[in-house]
């Protein structure tokens, strides 16, 4: 039989890269897409020989207007029928709202939101046409929440956990299973390109990418919204019953002044 | 001295027509914005007749890219002060995410998600250096009800909702004040833009546009989020203590496509 194809967006690092690693060493043939070419190159290079699986590499600008649609055209050209489509790509801004750039607020919305949603509706149709598939969302424990000080980044990934949510009922019956998978804290270059000190965080709040990856991918045989870790798990509980705005000022006070 | 307006995004029907409506009555000048530039002229003319008060009409479709910018740099060249922006605009897509167009499910988030930060972020820096303003973004219960066949719009109302929250406890202390409205189901051309069976939803739990805009306009200084009507307040706080799984399950019931 065929390796099962996965798309995996943003596969040039972190929980991207550990999920094209843990996907290859399931014998998933892999389509890595990111920015970097010759950092996909490299991991398409090594997945290739140490699992036998064939790696595609498909480099592209998702911010860039037509992006997704482009590379839902690319790899159709390239003949290949889509089983896993993994929108993991996205990026976080930290301070407050009004002393960003905006231009890049809606950057991060255009990645962390248009781009998985305009993947979802090139890909998904096909996927339900065959009767199987799987679409991934990589979200955060922070949609569960307001985020004073990433108040753009939590909102996004608001909208993914909504979306999915919603998504598990609709597709329910076609064979397609949506999965959101909201880490915590991981080991990636986010918070330093995001510019959080995240010093503060106890090192037992923290997972390995490879953890994430994991743990996402056993959860993929069915549809819903996978928290990761047990420290997460109990968070988001809590975050969805106690008072939101109780939440807000508790995340803005100990956040004022660090980022503000 | 420069004039102060209320800017109203949609302001052509509906809830931001009674917003309008309302904030003039209180003697605020009101910029109104929309695409059909007849409907605004009235009211327009009808609002300066009835409260005395100026009433700018600036047309515009801000679902295109760039269109938004355009607005607020209109705002700027006619000499407006935005004091209050009343984030209003949006429009809701019905149906299986699978079987709906693509642009249009784009265009709602442009339009429910982007426009409303673009302009965010636009004039909150002049209402924090000033030290007054208020943001009001129309959200919905949606917000809190992830709705399958109303997917992508329940996840752009999340956005907003968890957007308002962060920015909300960010602003605190600066005198400018963010609330996030959550109407329920209101009497507007919305359910039949969106094509949606309503006739499932009890007539008790219907409100009218003008209860909406009076109640959200009472709600300013308040509180970060004014859930409105009752019976949508209780649902929204008991919602929380139920299974999302659940959740979704009883909005597939409520809303459905017509078609479905």
């Amino acid at each position: 039989m065929a390796q099962p194809v996965v798309v995996v967006t943003g596969a040039s690092s972190g929980i991207g890269e550990a999920l094209a690693r843990r996907l290859a060493r399931d014998r998933h043939q892999l389509v890595l897409v990111a920015r970097r070419t010759e950092r996909l190159e490299a991991l398409a290079a090594e997945l290739a020989d140490r699992h036998a699986v064939t790696a595609h590499v498909i480099a592209t600008d998702l911010l860039q207007p037509g992006a997704p649609t482009a590379l839902a055209e690319e790899i159709e050209r390239r003949d290949l029928q889509v089983d896993w489509l993994i929108n993991n790509a996205g990026f976080g801004t930290a301070g407050r709202f009004d002393r960003m750039p905006v231009a890049r607020e809606l950057d991060e919305i255009r990645l962390n939101v248009k781009a998985p949603v305009e993947l979802t509706g090139r890909i998904l149709p096909g996927m339900v046409r065959r009767g199987r598939g799987v679409v991934m969302h990589i979200a955060s424990v922070a949609g569960y929440g307001p985020t004073p000080y990433s108040s753009t980044y939590g909102a996004t990934k608001a909208f993914l956990i909504a979306w999915s949510e919603a998504m598990v009922v609709e597709l329910e019956g076609t064979g397609v299973n949506v999965v959101c998978v909201c880490p915590g804290f991981t080991r990636t270059e986010f918070q330093e390109k995001a510019s959080i000190d995240a010093s503060a965080v106890p090192s037992f709040a923290w997972q390995s990418a490879e953890m994430v990856a994991d743990e996402a991918v056993r959860s993929s045989d069915r549809s819903g919204v996978v928290v990761n870790g047990v420290l997460n798990n109990v968070g988001a509980v809590l975050m969805r019953l106690a008072p939101r705005s109780m939440l807000a000022r508790a995340t803005a006070s100990a956040l004022r002044g660090k980022l503000g | 001295m420069a004039e102060e307006i209320a800017l109203v995004t949609g302001a052509s029907s509906g809830i931001g027509e009674a917003l309008a409506r309302r904030l003039a009555r209180d003697g605020r000048n009101v910029a109104l914005v929309a695409r059909r530039a007849d409907r605004l002229e009235r009211l327009a003319a009808e609002l300066r007749g009835a409260h005395k008060v100026e009433a700018h009409v600036i047309a515009a479709d801000l679902v295109q890219p760039g269109a938004t910018a355009a607005l607020a740099d209109e705002v700027e060249r006619r000499g407006l002060v935005v004091d209050w922006l009343v984030n209003n605009a949006g429009f809701g897509t019905v149906g299986r995410f699978h079987e709906l167009p693509i642009a249009r499910e784009l265009e709602e988030i442009a339009l429910n998600v982007e426009a409303l930060v673009e302009l965010t972020g636009r004039f909150v820096p002049g209402m924090v250096s000033r030290k007054r303003g208020v943001v009001m973004n129309v959200s919905s219960v949606g917000g809190y009800l992830p709705s399958p066949y109303m997917a992508t719009y329940t996840a752009t109302k999340a956005f907003v909702l968890t957007f308002s929250e962060g920015i909300a406890a960010e602003l605190a202390d600066t005198g400018v004040h963010v609330l996030c409205v959550c109407p329920g189901i209101t009497r507007t051309e919305f359910q039949e833009t969106a094509h949606v069976d309503t006739r499932d939803i009890p007539s008790m739990a219907w409100q009218s546009a003008d209860e909406v805009a009076d109640e959200a306009v009472r709600a300013v200084g308040k509180g970060a989020v004014v859930v409105n009507g009752v019976l949508n307040r209780m649902m929204v706080n008991t919602l929380k203590f139920v299974p999302r799984s659940l959740v979704t399950r009883i909005a597939a019931g409520l809303i459905k496509p017509q078609e479905a």
